[in-house]
């Protein structure tokens, strides 16, 4: 709770498009400081969904450490929103920004590496990715970044895929939250600021994949 | 036969011999081959005629190749980059003269320098020039700065829209959905009698060189997005600049306008700045290049370069300065693509 009062006066202009809440170095230094190691950070309650949410928990982030979630709604059903999801060995498929993906080890189950080369323009070169969770029946998918020519170490993300209460037949939410060190000379807003970014971007791009992947099935 | 046979002896006994003759012929036959090997690095576009033509002639330039005519050249280099993400476009009397006062030809010049992939770059290399001359062709004869701010704003903005709704080149194949991350920047110069008209969106640029020890002149002002009013301005709509490798747009963009870029609108911008200079006879050339030129290379050292050029008297010289510059960018190890394009700007009786 403390996390979710530090970050809520923080909230961006910029973020018009989906949502992404985190919390503070110095709330998570707070909440370290007096529960010690363990605590569990409360800076996305209130905005990934319920059924989701269990997922996404995780320790409240220690300082020099940043965490947020995006959530992305799309007009296809589940299955077909998951089914682009899980093809860890073809991220190209939905992500933008990837040139091209070679696996290192694995066959796109658990424990498979890959890695991934950036297109130009961005300030990374390549990103080296081990699948941490591929859970088809509770749709969560999991990465750890483990190497690569790029400023985010220690990012580990989490993905979940569920259908829309509203429409659990023909509409989906979709949500990626991570936890990343801050880079030296950033802040631990400008942190989630570029990371936002790109998981927006990727997640966007998402939905009109599967949207039309769903809409080529009828 | 026997003709052949005494050359052949006459050869054979010529060999051994270790005058000064053989040693000048040695040498020359070493600077022919480095020569060579040389140009072997350039692949030679067709050189254009000196004849006048009315109609449009397209000259693009690919990875690696130099263009050489008499007014211009133009070189390209993917240089340390494996991908090749630049465009030329070199548009000789591309448009119609439609105002009385600065009537007479109209040459068209731009360099796009493309980033997330190529096919930007290429569809402005394609298509800025067409929508240019049409959005020339539809404005008002006065030839005013207004009305080349606002030809060159309409055309830009097409572009742009062009770009965000079309999806890959045929080499490429993006899906248009997935696009949203290419772009490019375009600094567009049009050539005519009397005046340079310069638009420029990014952070490649253009460089007025003039003799008599003047100072290069800017046509272009680069678009860093730390610049302070790029920086109010994508502040004033709620983005942020985050440095992340220098300056960027939310952390990801290194420029603070581009074609393209949809993810980033409206922080980045394809209104372009305008600028349109009067012609001076003192004027020796224009520069137009991609930051992989100005990141290593100062205004005043490619100014140099193209003053020596010009002062050796060749007639292309113009290409020479072109070629030059990449190699100097190159040697100084820049990192990044780089093209060049230089215009001969002396009046005709020089």
């Amino acid at each position: 709770m403390p996390c979710l009062q530090a970050s809520s006066p923080g909230s961006m202009p910029y973020q018009h498009h989906g949502r992404g809440v985190g919390c503070a170095a110095e709330a998570g230094a707070a909440v370290g400081a007096s529960a010690g190691t363990g605590t569990r950070c409360g800076a996305h309650d209130g905005e990934v969904p319920a059924e989701a949410a269990r997922h996404h928990e995780h320790a409240a982030p220690g300082p020099g450490r940043c965490c947020s979630a995006v959530v992305q709604r799309v007009a296809a059903p589940a299955e077909a929103v998951w089914s682009v999801v899980r093809r860890f060995d073809q991220p190209q498929a939905y992500k933008r920004f990837v040139r091209s993906c070679a696996l290192l080890a694995g066959d796109g189950g658990v424990g498979t590496l890959r890695e991934v080369r950036v297109v130009s323009g961005l300030p990374a070169a390549s990103s080296r990715e081990r699948l941490e969770v591929l859970d088809d029946e509770s749709h969560v998918l999991s990465f750890r970044v483990v190497g690569g020519e790029h400023r985010l170490q220690n990012y580990l993300s989490v993905t979940t895929v569920h259908p829309s209460p509203a429409a659990p037949d023909a509409a989906t939410v979709v949500v990626e939250s991570y936890v990343v060190d801050v880079p030296p000379g950033n802040t631990p807003e400008d942190t989630r600021v570029f990371v936002d970014t790109i998981v927006k971007c990727n997640l966007q791009s998402l939905a009109t994949t599967a949207e039309k992947l769903a809409l080529a099935a009828v | 036969m026997s003709m052949a046979q005494v050359c052949c002896d006459s050869a054979v006994t010529a060999a051994p011999v270790a005058g000064p003759e053989a040693e000048a012929r040695a040498r020359a036959r070493a600077e022919r081959r480095r020569r060579a090997a040389e140009a072997g690095r350039w692949k030679h576009a067709a050189a254009a005629g000196t004849a006048a033509a009315d109609a449009t002639r397209k000259r693009s330039l690919e990875a690696g190749e130099l263009l050489v005519a008499r007014k211009h050249g133009a070189a390209s280099v993917a240089g340390r980059r494996r991908e090749m993400e630049d465009a030329v476009s070199v548009r000789e009397s591309f448009a119609a003269e439609g105002d009385a006062d600065g009537g007479g030809r109209r040459d068209f010049y731009g360099v796009f320098d493309g980033h997330g992939c190529s096919h930007v770059a290429e569809a402005c290399r394609d298509r800025m020039h067409d929508l240019l001359a049409e959005e020339l062709a539809a404005a008002d004869g006065s030839g005013s700065a207004a009305t080349w701010t606002a030809a060159m704003e309409r055309s830009f903005a097409r572009m742009d829209a062009e770009a965000m709704s079309a999806g890959g080149s045929a080499a490429c194949r993006c899906d248009p959905h997935k696009c949203d991350h290419v772009g490019s920047t375009a600094v567009v110069a049009v050539v005519e009698e009397r005046r340079v008209v310069v638009a420029n969106c990014g952070d490649s640029r253009a460089l007025l060189c003039r003799g008599g020890g003047a100072p290069p002149l800017p046509l272009s002002s680069d678009h860093k997005p730390d610049r302070p009013d790029e920086l109010e301005r994508i502040e004033a709509a709620g983005g942020r600049v985050i440095f992340w490798e220098g300056a960027r747009v939310l952390g990801v963009l290194a420029m603070s306008r581009a074609i393209g870029d949809g993810y980033l609108k409206p922080y980045v911008s394809s209104v372009p700045e305008v600028t349109v200079t009067d012609r001076a006879d003192a004027d020796e050339c224009l520069i137009l290049a991609s930051d992989g030129l100005w990141d290593v290379v100062s205004n005043e050292a490619a100014c140099e370069v193209a003053r020596a050029c010009l002062r050796r008297g060749r007639a292309r010289w113009c290409a020479e300065a072109a070629a030059l510059l990449t190699k100097l960018a190159l040697a100084r190890r820049s990192s990044d693509n780089v093209s060049v394009v230089v215009v001969d700007l002396r009046r005709r009786d020089h």
